[in-house]
């Protein structure tokens, strides 16, 4: 009895106290400059990635053999590429492409890494090492070969089956050979991302796991979930928000590393890797089938880390930790 | 210390074994068979016959069950035989030592580069807070961090080729006093640089307002002792604690550097390997990789209590 | 660096450009600009397009054969006209049945450490490119009609009967079936003469790296290497100072690789190398020039074959509308709008018997497409299955694809492609459309016919799936019995080539320009059908 009456107001306070930090953290987010521009730039970016592709004159596969390799002028802002197909309109429809694969792979990854990351760290013992010992293998293991090895043997039963499953439907998303793209691409990519995740939460658990609050939680006997969900993650989830806004960004260069490899998104489907990879092989005759997909991928990066920055800055003001 | 180190390798090897297998089953049941793609990827007129393949594929060991291959070539490896390319049929050994010693300089290079650059810079931006100068090497390093190796490479001998029209191209590998090493070099330590600059500007921000700096400046002791007496310790832990991070980063943008830049390197052979399904390859320069990131976590756990005595009995 | 002192008078925008660079890059300038520029004048430099770790001229295929002539002898050789020279075989004769050849050795040939070229080198070259170990990539074209090829490729076997070698400078062929061309299927590169005693060991394998300077480096052809270091990709080759043939004019040849295509176009513009393995680029003619890619068309044709035997391709209505609804001036447009290579309407190219007036193209009809698709069994682009193209390896492969794809969707409706980079583990039902190219290494109709329609064919077995139109084999099997000048010979098989036509079974694209890839001040680059430097020894720079 006198212990529930000792734990009650102190999570009370502490939850407080976490309003408190992060509506602390919200202006001193709003007072960071660069990080607005972050924000701004990602803002247009998803706005365009919605809305862009009913906007442009042109339709990112209609082709123009009479108009190949046009330097941007007024009839195409972009420029045209090597089958005379509209880059802004590719390059649009790119971010839909980029913004879909770095969202769900971020997510499948934080979702991978939380979880064990957070069991790693509360549970401790043989469970954190067999954990930490799959998450040091899972980065030793090179991420081209799981991508290729996941494309050349998951893809074709994939594909067979979509197709069955569109000849049973007729429901035309059967049809979108985008799907399978992605989800081969997802399921490399987050194999090969989620480690990061992992430690980042286990560390944060290992650090508020000999708290008083949690000690005095866990001799309250509270169930281990109930303990982890209500006192611990919340605690992880400002680094967490942090490695996630870097991690977007960094999801959208693997996407591209790999389509520039050639295990990525296939064409004719645009994404942002593939035009570069394309217009690396033609950049010194036509730079601006590098320059257009690059300087985007470049700048939408460059916003993700301004914002995950500022972020860090908002939530770990003199890297409380 | 020398028994903790004996603990940590003896606990690394079935790891190294079952990694291994991972990737050997990865190889074996996943992106083909790789004498059946010398001859499905050769144009047209070639010989596609299933009883020379088989052949081929009997007198190269393909044909054995996947455990009776796996278990030969450990025991192969064991007796040191890292066995023969599956492509060219040279020995894996003579294949991975030409290229290795490359990587390994070109990385060390990387590392030292990005030592000499990203601390002062670092410092230099912490103790600068919010001027300036501190927005302009926030953002640069951010852009670096941003902008791909394979995009940073072109653009960059683009610009080299535009200044000095008379320049050679700065392709292949020459050795590390070689001219040529310099912009791969450069393309390979921006992630790294990017990396410890923003690290090491947020640890030394951490420091500063804690209580016995904030002394020391009160005191007037001039700011560049502060910084030297007080602060480098305990920068230096984030740096090395980073140093699994920067070997990573290393080592992916070695294979687009590699490529871009004509190096004959690790990165280089990998992607072969790799896209060609020569596992011998594979294996040996998983297991490189495998070693070097053990090697570098180990150093990490053995500097950690030397450069954070804090850490010392707890451990992580 | 010094614009920036000049003041802001001086900051325009490529000062600003160059101060920036110049940062970065300043410790390097020096070390650029010393290079010594490299004197020797007669040093061919090429520039290859990969690290290939086995340059052994005993795999038939890959970057490294095309530069096989350099430095092999083969029995005979096609000029650039398409006609027979010798070289190390200068007369031959077929016993009357055509079944046993007989060939004669140069007196004079001899390796490039003196000692002769014998009957027994031909044989053992032959011998050792059919054992599996040495995964010979066409050794069939050469041999298959030997008597013993069967238990040799099989693995249980290490010599041929077939072969046998009459006297040092006399070999005598006994063939399984008769063949009125034998003579032309061994004047080329494919299987090059090397001494057998040093390329083979005890099992009649060949000897790793033999061929290599370490390995001893003996060599048949007008230059012998003299240094290897693979692994920086660089190889040096010198005249061979014994070769029986015209003395080679170049000083020395240098292969380098260098793997990214806008790297070598580069050092080619500059003159740092004059000459290139295979550069395909689109932009290729606009940065080299015409002369550059220049070269004979060759007897080897790049087509989109269909896989006849699975759904929906199995349903002739749905080939005839994918054919139709393809404008193939526009695919040729899309991949190589400047050339080097040629649209082509049949399977031949550049062989005798190309002038066909009973052949008719497929026509371009967006009408006829959508009535036939409508009329197959699937009734419309609905409910056709998703379709595979597989074979896109190269940028103008993708850009055709993707051209046809597009085609597809606005003349048919059709959705559903996907492109296959590269064809991994072949299951022909996985597969419904393979970019591949189709042709011969003699300039004969009836073989070309033979290894890409006839039923026993690797495309037609592999790539279509197991296509037989029992007319079309017989037809053939018919041509390739008549001599070579007999009319019969080349009209059968444009009759076969017009009933395989009536199939619907592929979409032409191009017939292939055989590139010199190399600088206009290099002289006597003209190569063959063979892919081969036709007079190696002739090379010369201006």
């Amino acid at each position: 009895m006198a212990v529930e009456t000792l734990a009650a107001p102190a999570s009370a306070a502490d939850i407080e106290k976490h309003a408190s930090l992060w509506s602390d953290a919200w202006h001193r987010l709003l007072a960071n400059r660069l990080a607005m521009v972050g924000l701004a730039v990602i803002v247009l970016l998803i706005l365009v990635a919605i809305f862009g592709p009913w906007m442009t004159p042109y339709d990112f596969l209609s082709q123009d053999l009479n108009a190949r390799n046009e330097l941007p002028n007024a009839a195409h802002w972009l420029g045209t590429d090597e089958l005379g197909r509209d880059v802004l309109a590719r390059v649009i429809y790119g971010a839909r492409t980029a913004l879909i694969v770095s969202l769900i792979v971020t997510a499948i990854a934080v979702a991978i890494g939380v979880t064990l990351g957070a069991i790693a760290g509360y549970a401790g013992g043989p469970l954190d090492s067999a954990i930490m010992w799959l998450t040091d293998m899972t980065m030793s293991v090179p991420n081209l070969l799981l991508a290729v090895v996941i494309n050349a043997s998951l893809k074709p039963p994939l594909t067979a089956w979509m197709d069955r499953m569109y000849q049973a439907t007729l429901n035309p998303i059967w049809r979108n050979s985008l799907i399978v793209d992605f989800v081969l691409v997802f399921g490399a990519m987050a194999l090969v991302s989620w480690p990061a995740y992992c430690r980042l939460v286990r560390a944060q658990v290992l650090s508020v796991r000999s708290r008083n609050y949690v000690t005095a939680a866990r001799a309250l006997g509270l169930p281990t979930r109930v303990i982890l969900m209500r006192y611990i993650v919340p605690n992880a989830i400002g680094p967490l928000i942090v490695a996630v806004s870097a991690g977007l960004g960094a999801a959208m260069v693997l996407e591209s590393a790999f389509s520039f490899l050639g295990v990525g998104v296939n064409p004719p489907a645009p994404s942002w890797g593939n035009m570069i990879s394309d217009g690396l092989r033609v950049w010194r005759t036509y730079p601006h089938l590098l320059a257009a997909p690059a300087a985007v991928l470049g700048i939408a990066t460059i916003a993700f880390s301004f914002l995950g920055d500022g972020l860090n800055d908002a939530l770990n003001p003199k890297g409380r930790k | 210390m020398l028994r903790y180190i004996a603990t940590r390798i003896l606990i690394w090897i079935p790891s190294v074994v079952v990694l291994l297998l991972a990737i050997y089953a990865l190889a074996f049941y996943g992106a083909g068979d790789p004498i059946k793609l010398i001859f499905l990827r050769a144009p047209g007129d070639v010989a596609f016959d299933p009883v020379r393949i088989e052949a081929i594929r009997e007198q190269a060991g393909l044909n054995q069950p996947f455990l009776v291959q796996f278990a030969n070539y450990i025991w192969k490896v064991l007796h040191g035989n890292f066995g023969n390319s599956l492509l060219s049929g040279r020995p894996v050994w003579k294949t991975v030592a030409a290229a290795a010693p490359i990587s390994f300089q070109i990385g060390l290079l990387a590392i030292l580069l990005t030592a000499i650059v990203a601390i002062p810079l670092g410092v230099l931006a912490a103790l600068k807070q919010n001027s300036r100068l501190d927005y302009l090497i926030v953002s640069v390093s951010l852009f670096l961090w941003a902008i791909p190796a394979y995009v940073a490479g072109p653009l960059l001998m683009v610009l080299l080729i535009a200044i000095l029209p008379g320049a050679d191209i700065p392709y292949g590998w020459g050795g590390i006093f070689d001219p040529r090493i310099v912009l791969p070099l450069l393309v390979l330590s921006f992630q790294p640089i990017a990396l410890i600059t923003r690290q090491t500007r947020a640890a030394v921000i951490e420091i500063m307002s804690e209580d016995f700096v904030r002394t020391a400046r009160a005191k007037g002791v001039p700011e560049l002792v502060v910084a030297f007496k007080h602060i480098m310790r305990p920068v230096l832990t984030p740096v090395v604690t980073q140093l699994g991070l920067i070997m990573i980063t290393l080592v992916n943008g070695a294979i687009f550097v590699e490529y871009v830049f004509g190096l004959p390197g690790l990165g280089r052979l990998t992607v072969q390997a790799i896209l060609h399904n020569d596992y011998p390859i594979i294996l040996a320069v998983t297991l490189i990789g495998v070693t070097v990131a053990m090697a570098t976590n180990l150093i990490v756990d053995l500097l950690y209590p030397i450069l954070d005595p804090r850490a010392g009995q707890g451990g992580r | 660096m010094s614009e920036v002192d000049k003041g802001p008078k001086g900051l325009t925008r490529r000062g600003v450009f160059k101060a920036g660079a110049g940062v970065a890059l300043g410790v390097s300038l020096f070390g650029f600009l010393d290079r010594e520029a490299q004197a020797a004048e007669q040093v061919l430099k090429i520039a290859h397009g990969g690290f290939d770790m086995d340059w052994s001229p005993m795999r038939g295929g890959g970057r490294p054969f095309r530069w096989q002539s350099l430095w092999w002898a083969s029995p005979m050789r096609f000029d650039s006209s398409g006609a027979i020279q010798p070289y190390v075989v200068t007369s031959w004769e077929p016993s009357a049945d055509l079944t046993t050849w007989t060939f004669h050795l140069d007196p004079k040939a001899v390796f490039s450490d003196g000692s002769p070229i014998t009957a027994a080198d031909i044989k053992g070259s032959w011998e050792l490119a059919a054992m599996p170990s040495s995964k010979h990539q066409r050794v069939n074209q050469v041999a298959a009609n030997i008597v013993g090829y069967d238990e040799i490729v099989a693995g249980t076997a290490k010599e041929m009967p077939g072969l046998v070698a009459k006297d040092d400078k006399t070999l005598v062929v006994t063939l399984k079936a008769a063949d009125p061309i034998f003579f032309m299927r061994i004047a080329n590169h494919l299987i090059p003469i090397v001494k057998a005693s040093e390329a083979r060991d005890a099992d009649g394998n060949e000897v790793l790296e033999w061929w290599s300077p370490e390995g001893g480096g003996v060599t048949s052809g007008p230059f012998k290497i003299t240094s290897l270091d693979l692994d920086a990709g660089k190889i040096g080759f010198a005249p061979n100072e014994n070769f029986f043939g015209e003395k080679p004019k170049l000083s020395g040849v240098e292969i380098q690789v260098v793997e990214d295509p806008v790297a070598a176009t580069a050092l080619l513009q500059k003159g740092e190398m004059q000459a290139h393995t295979e550069l395909v680029t689109s932009t290729i003619i606009k940065d080299l020039g015409k002369e550059f890619s220049a070269g004979p068309q060759i007897p080897t044709g790049q087509h989109f074959w269909f896989n006849v035997n699975a759904a929906p391709l199995n349903d002739p209505k749905v080939r005839q509308a994918l054919i139709m609804a393809v404008d193939r001036e526009g695919l040729i447009k899309a991949s190589f709008p400047d050339g080097p290579h040629k649209k082509t309407d049949m399977v031949l190219t550049a062989v005798p018997g190309i002038d066909d007036p009973k052949y008719v193209p497929f026509p371009y009809d967006p009408a006829a497409a959508k009535k036939a698709l409508a009329e197959s069994s699937y009734g419309g682009p609905e409910r056709l299955p998703k379709l595979i193209l597989a074979g896109t390896t190269t940028p103008a492969i993708t850009a055709a694809a993707q051209f046809m794809i597009e085609q597809w969707r606005q003349n048919l409706g059709i959705t559903a492609v996907e492109l296959k980079p590269t064809i991994d583990n072949f299951n022909p039902a996985d597969v419904h459309i393979f970019r591949d190219d189709a042709g011969t290494r003699v300039p004969d109709a009836a073989t070309y016919l033979m290894s890409s329609i006839h039923s026993s064919s690797g495309i037609a077995k592999g790539k279509m799936n197991g296509y037989k139109n029992p007319e079309v084999d017989r037809l053939l099997e018919e041509a390739i019995t008549k001599p070579a000048d007999d009319p019969q010979r080349v009209a059968l098989a444009q009759e076969a080539q017009r009933l395989f036509r009536d199939d619907y079974a592929f979409i032409p694209w191009y017939g292939e320009t055989m590139s010199r890839w190399a600088l206009p001040n290099v002289k006597a680059m003209d190569k063959n059908l063979d892919w081969q430097v036709v007079a190696p020894w002739a090379i010369e720079i201006e």
